[in-house]
């Protein structure tokens, strides 16, 4: 039992779960407390002393019913399948059995064990069969070799073929016997839904072993291959997963800003409330007290070009500054292709996910017009330039392609000498800056900070920049 | 001390905490391994309910840490207790004067000193915190560490020495180990993620959200004149207020607190006006109670949907 606990922290380890050694020696004192005759325990002292993160929790109950329960779990479902299509009890489906087993008994020829064990409902043995050879195909192969056809492999290696003109054979023998009737009927449909059967078993077993092994790529690693790539080929999954990594690292911003909040407790030197503190030691200074220096909460402003171009760099950089927004005294945000507008009361309303989908759905403004930059600036300039103070920090992002239109960049010109920061975060190569329609170098001397942001790679860079 | 899973289970609801196999396994192997247990899950599922049942189903004292942003060693552990210091210092100037007497250098003087200060720095100076109280304790306790999570990255840091080894190390005294190893209970709301270091040496448990028939039960243990079918309702209710996308989930003990008020006003089941002004125990943003009035009102039509064919069955008996 021992080295089977062993073997499933390796599996853990390798779908991503941390299981160190000491908590190894827990589940195996825990073990020895509680005993292995109850199942529910066995997994209950197994999850609490390997698994100690809330999100792996699912993975584990996944994992453990692979490993321990094997593809039990599959078999049952499959009888009750097919008892459910030839409509039978539990007790007739027996019978059935038993007559099959009466039949191959009488049948000329030797069977293959898979054969024998398939018709016969032989679970253990079926098991034991396609393990086995799982096993010498891992051992003959790489451990990639599970990643390409691995199916085709096994059922070489099964020799399926063998089995399916075995059963031909034996539903030939049925009719030779002349036997008629429902029973007749019974057994025959029983046989061809066994043979789908073997192969359902077959993509089942390959499954656990690929989870086992970890050939399947877990979310994590895919997040990390996510990372480099560019927002403009995100798929619909991506987006997915994007979202979780946004708050990832929203959460790590609020995170590491609680530890620099106190760091920041230096300040000018308080004489009352040193006098009072210090009254316990007689007077004597002590113990200094400062003054914390109150921390100003900064605003943002964020505009978000929302053009198909670079729809998806706006949709995370919205759900970031969402996520954060306690940092901040006040976020207001808005969207602009070719005239802008405010989406501040989205946000307010409705959960993150949704107010960015409404708010990039052109509930606001048209989105299908052509972007014009220097229109939406010129726009903000009139309607929201009072609400910029030296607090602000506005940022834009947007790829500054302005169909040649006018690019009033004198509204970032006066926005720079207002507010704390401006920042422009571009979704395209800086090398293709200035080319084309690009208003970039007219756009960018007036920026304090011009960055290009790409991939969430970039964005976690960013990220502290304008962190407040 | 528990001796087995079923214990545990009858213990806890003899102080009226229900909780089901999984809760029960992991306190189990808490206490008999000693090893601390960290408590996660959502706010109002009974944490630190947990903790403090724990101590009294096994009669034993409960120290609570409540963690808070800042909290540090001076509050969690230990504190030299300097106007008492200083306070002796002045009484017992005479006794140092002829300590001092027979030195003739400054250098002898600090000599005679210094061979004294033991005195200064020892137990009885030292004003014992929660964790130091919980270390030094004459019985075992239980040591609830509440919303770990709130704490600084440096404060779990210095709580690992606690957890693994249940010593601490005072620099003037040295290293004081625990009389009895305490029964510790972390507990976590997941405002951010705590530290492996720290997760490798606890038992990991998540609390989520009892099913509705646990619910019920906890209700009806809870609120001893809660009709059945009021329970019924308002579990009914709160699962699918659950499932809405809500600023703060309504958690049991905001159940229990809402259950009370409708048995105090006298109420049944949930149909009247009185239910929804009472919404506002359950809900704590108005937004929140805006969509629970909405899912409210759609819970009482299906219910009436479903009533009257049984309330005319009913008067068709009674004729």
């Amino acid at each position: 039992m021992e080295a089977r606990v062993i073997e499933f922290a390796n599996v853990l380890r390798r779908n991503g779960i941390r299981v160190s050694l000491s908590e190894n020696m827990d589940a195996f004192r825990a073990l020895e407390l509680l005993g292995i005759a109850d199942p529910l325990l066995f997994r209950n002292a197994l999850r609490t002393t390997l698994v100690k993160r809330t999100g792996d929790v699912k993975p584990f109950e996944e994992l453990f019913d692979y490993f321990f329960l094997g593809i039990g779990q599959a078999l049952d479902a499959l009888d009750r399948k097919i008892m459910d299509e030839l409509g039978l009890t539990p007790e007739q489906f027996q019978e059935m059995l038993e007559q099959i087993q009466k039949l191959l008994k009488e049948m000329e020829g030797d069977l293959s064990e898979l054969t024998k064990a398939l018709l016969q409902n032989n679970r253990g043995e079926l098991e034991r069969l396609l393990r086995q050879a799982m096993e010498q195909e891992m051992q003959n192969g790489t451990p990639e070799s599970l990643r390409h056809t691995p199916y085709t492999r096994m059922m070489m290696r099964l020799q399926l073929d063998r089995v399916q003109s075995e059963i031909e054979r034996f539903k030939g023998m049925l009719q030779m016997l002349g036997e008629t009737g429902e029973d007749l009927q019974n057994v025959m449909r029983y046989l061809d839904e066994r043979m789908r059967d073997l192969n359902r078993l077959l993509r089942e077993i390959i499954q656990q072993e690929q989870r086992k092994q970890g050939a399947e790529p877990r979310d994590y690693s895919q997040r990390s291959a996510l990372a480099d790539k560019s927002f403009s080929f995100y798929t619909e999954d991506d987006i997915r997963r994007m979202n979780d990594a946004v708050a990832r690292l929203a959460q790590r911003l609020k995170n590491r800003l609680s530890v620099r909040r106190k760091k920041a407790a230096r300040g000018r030197f308080n004489v009352k409330e040193t006098l009072r503190k210090n009254l316990q030691y007689g007077g004597v200074p002590f113990d200094i007290q400062l003054d914390r220096r109150k921390k100003t909460k900064p605003q943002v402003m964020v505009l978000c070009d929302i053009s198909d171009s670079v729809l998806n760099a706006s949709r995370f950089m919205l759900q970031f500054v969402y996520s954060v927004q306690d940092l901040y005294s006040k976020v207001r945000s808005f969207v602009f292709v070719a005239d802008i507008g405010e989406v501040t009361k989205l946000f307010e309303e409705h959960e993150i996910s949704t107010a960015v989908e409404k708010a990039l759905k052109g509930d606001v403004i048209d989105v299908f017009s052509h972007s014009n930059f220097g229109r939406a600036f010129e726009q903000f300039h009139r309607n929201f330039f009072p609400a910029i103070t030296t607090k602000t920090t506005v940022l834009i992002i947007g790829d500054g392609r302005n169909n040649y239109n006018r690019p009033s960049d004198w509204v970032l010109r006066e926005i720079k000498r207002k507010a704390k920061q401006l920042i422009w975060l571009n979704p395209e190569s800086r090398m293709t800056w200035g080319i084309g329609d690009s208003e970039m170098p007219r756009y960018a001397p007036h920026c304090h900070i011009a960055e290009e942001c790409r991939s969430i790679n970039q964005l976690y860079k960013i990220v502290d920049l304008i962190a407040p | 001390m528990f001796q087995s899973v079923d214990e545990v289970i009858s213990g806890l609801a003899k102080e009226k905490y229900l909780c089901n196999k999984n809760v029960a396994t992991v306190v189990y192997l808490g206490t008999s391994l000693e090893k601390p247990l960290l408590v996660e899950g959502p706010a109002g599922v009974g944490k630190t309910e947990l903790g403090k049942v724990l101590a009294d189903s096994l009669g034993l004292e409960l120290i609570r840490l409540q963690c808070y942003e800042g909290l540090d060693e001076a509050k969690a552990l230990y504190e030299w207790e300097y106007a008492k210091q200083l306070l002796y210092t002045q009484i017992l100037k005479d006794k140092i004067g002829e300590i001092l007497q027979g030195a003739k250098t400054l250098q002898e003087a600090v000599d005679h000193v210094a061979n004294q200060d033991g005195v200064f720095f020892s137990d009885r100076f030292l004003l014992p915190r929660p964790l130091l109280r919980a270390l030094l304790s004459e019985k075992r306790v239980v040591l609830l560490i509440d919303e770990i999570d709130k704490s600084d990255a440096e404060f779990e840091a210095f709580l690992l020495e606690i957890l693994s080894d249940f010593q601490i190390t005072v620099p003037e005294i040295g290293t004081l180990k625990a009389k009895h190893i305490p029964l510790v209970v972390l507990t976590s709301n997941n405002s951010r993620e705590m530290s492996d270091a720290l997760k490798r040496r606890c038992l990991h448990l998540y609390l989520d959200f009892p099913d509705p028939e646990r619910e019920k039960e906890i209700i009806k243990l809870k609120v001893p004149g809660v009709g059945n079918k009021l329970a019924d309702e308002v579990v009914r209710l709160l699962h699918r207020l659950r499932k809405l996308d809500l600023k703060k989930t309504p958690s049991i003990s905001e159940t229990l607190d809402w259950v009370r008020a409708l048995t105090l006003l006298n109420i049944n089941e949930l149909d009247n006006e009185l239910v929804e002004q009472t919404l506002s125990t359950l809900m704590k943003y108005e937004a929140d109670v805006r969509k629970a009035h909405q899912e409210l009102k759609a819970f009482l039509a299906e219910k009436q949907a479903q009533q009257p064919s049984a309330g005319g069955s009913e008067k068709d008996h009674l004729h």
